[in-house]
């Protein structure tokens, strides 16, 4: 299991994995996505950013792995600046693993092969013009696959799969990366509650096992209490609370989903 | 999962993958042995020669001397013909496009009143294509003389076969959702197909239809060889009486309109899609 091993273990001096600096984005057209927003994230954190949709959640987390260009401010990775980087975005975003809301598994391609394709960033482009990968790979694809435990599964095609176990096969993809930090967009938005319990439980214990950090967007509430250590509460572009799981209050959760106060229950319910 | 259990199940997947992969190189490998052999047997039947070819070089050095340069005096003749060329693809294309929608719907498994009309318009399509412009041409002159209605009806009638043929694919493989949700309002059949389904077809049946006046545009210009207008004509009768300088104007002509036609599909294709 050495090859899954943990990229980020040392953490003696507590550097952040992943800091931001007063990250701002405006799409063409004037929408105002993210509002000068800082944070500090630990290595090996489980970290929720909580909020309704169009709070910027998804921006955010694109900024990071910089599917969308940030129009201001800082991302540090492990004490690293990333911004700006033109010519090594595509080591930049090796370290990062993404799961995504719609999964976006390739349907057509087999689950072995999806998951493989978390190994592209490591291999020549002559090789992949053959759709051919080291047996290495293949172990850790496997792996991976097992870890979420759907290699059973390896050989069929992925569109012949369950909503909750094409997101599994998509963590594995993103553990194959061998990532440092895995940014999941909301993960579990088109799951019911007890899979998606389940599809979080495998991507918290996977990054807990291999010491990887993890930024998930979530909207609602129950699975952020449930499984975060702590929370960004994030409103129209801009952080408006930051702490952990515990210190999350009804008041917090109005300023968050900008609602009355006891609101919250009736809409989760 | 144990460590041990875990492992197991990793080599497990891993020698299972070795197999599979075994199994596929097998099978590439007998259907490419039996691809070659096909490939290389028909290819000496038919006489693919690369000697002949190249030794063939001189002569068509000669036959391009010949004709080179284009005798650009010719020019000012072939407007007509040019425009008679664009006219003949414009209308067969039209006609084409009006009537392959009603047979694409009937030739659609999920829009078809009946399984008997299907597979009916299905033959009908296939006949369409099967027989090329020229072929049509020929017919059409015949039946209504020499001159450009020939070649329109030889492009509408190949053209709708190919149009109908694809838009009726494109309707099959619509997303079901949207029919549901229509049926689910109580619409009858005719409306599901034209708020469930039509929508979802447009983009494509317009990309078909740009694509297949680009052909058109090709195809009018060799009806003339059989006496069905456009500049084919001009060329057919400027080889025969040996004005190779002529027929090269003719050529470049037609690459001309096709450059043009080509240019102008792109554009009208991105404004659209």
């Amino acid at each position: 299991m050495n090859v899954n091993a943990p990229v980020a273990e040392v953490q003696t001096a507590v550097k952040p994995m992943i800091s931001i600096r007063g990250l701002s984005k405006t799409y063409t057209g004037g929408v105002r996505a993210l509002n000068d927003i800082s944070m500090d994230v630990p290595p090996g954190e489980f970290l929720v950013i909580l909020g309704p949709s169009g709070a910027g959640k998804s921006t955010l987390l694109r900024c990071i792995n910089r599917l969308v260009d940030p129009s201001a401010g800082q991302v540090f990775h492990n004490g690293t600046e990333i911004t700006g980087h033109r010519r090594d975005l595509r080591a930049i975003r090796r370290q990062f693993g993404m799961v995504f809301q719609q999964f976006n598994l390739v349907k057509r391609l087999s689950v072995l092969t999806n998951v493989l394709a978390g190994r592209l960033a490591y291999r020549s482009m002559w090789r992949s013009l053959f759709y051919s990968f080291p047996e290495a790979d293949k172990r850790i694809a496997i792996e991976c696959l097992a870890r979420v435990n759907m290699e059973q599964k390896a050989f069929q095609r992925a569109d012949t799969l369950s909503g909750g176990e094409q997101q599994r096969v998509a963590i594995a993809r993103a553990l194959a990366q061998q990532p440092m930090v895995i940014l999941a967009d909301e993960p579990v938005a088109s799951l019911d509650p007890k899979i998606a319990r389940q599809v979080l439980g495998y991507l918290r214990e996977a990054a807990q096992e291999l010491g990887i950090t993890v930024l998930c967007n979530l909207h609602q509430v129950d699975y952020a209490r449930e499984f975060a250590e702590r929370v960004v509460g994030m409103s129209r572009g801009s952080v408006v609370f930051d702490g952990l799981t515990s210190q999350l209050t009804e008041d917090i959760l109005h300023r968050i989903y900008y609602r009355e106060p006891g609101e919250a229950e009736k809409e989760e319910a | 999962m144990s460590s041990t259990t875990f492992e197991a199940a990793v080599s497990a997947a891993l020698s299972e993958e070795s197999r599979r992969r075994g199994k596929r190189l097998g099978k590439a490998l007998i259907w490419a042995t039996a691809a070659i052999a096909v490939l290389w047997f028909t290819g000496a039947q038919i006489g693919m020669s690369p000697l002949a070819l190249v030794k063939g070089i001189p002569f068509m050095a000669d036959f391009f001397s010949r004709m080179f340069p284009p005798d650009l005096d010719h020019l000012p003749l072939l407007g007509d013909a040019t425009l008679e060329t664009v006219q003949i693809a414009v209308w067969g294309t039209l006609i084409a496009i009006l009537l392959s929608i009603p047979l694409a719907l009937l030739g659609a498994k999920n829009t078809t009143p009946h399984p008997i009309v299907f597979h009916v318009t299905r033959l009908f399509l296939n006949a369409l294509r099967a027989i090329n412009e020229l072929v049509f041409a020929l017919i059409f002159v015949s039946a209504v003389g020499l001159g450009p209605f020939a070649g329109v009806l030889a492009i509408a009638l190949h053209a709708t076969g190919m149009l109908a043929k694809f838009c009726a694919e494109e309707v099959e493989g619509v997303d079901r959702g949207p029919i549901e949700a229509m049926q689910a309002t109580g619409a009858n059949r005719l409306q599901v197909i034209l708020f469930g389904i039509v929508p979802q077809v447009i983009p494509a049946f317009i990309s078909y239809s740009i694509y297949r006046f680009d052909v058109s545009i090709r195809a009018a210009t060799i009806l003339g060889l059989v006496g069905a207008g456009g500049l084919g004509f001009s060329l057919i009768k400027t080889m025969k009486l040996f004005k190779y300088h002529e027929t090269a104007t003719c050529i470049l002509v037609i690459f001309i309109i096709v450059l043009i036609s080509d240019w102008v599909c792109a554009k009208v294709r991105a404004r659209i899609i």
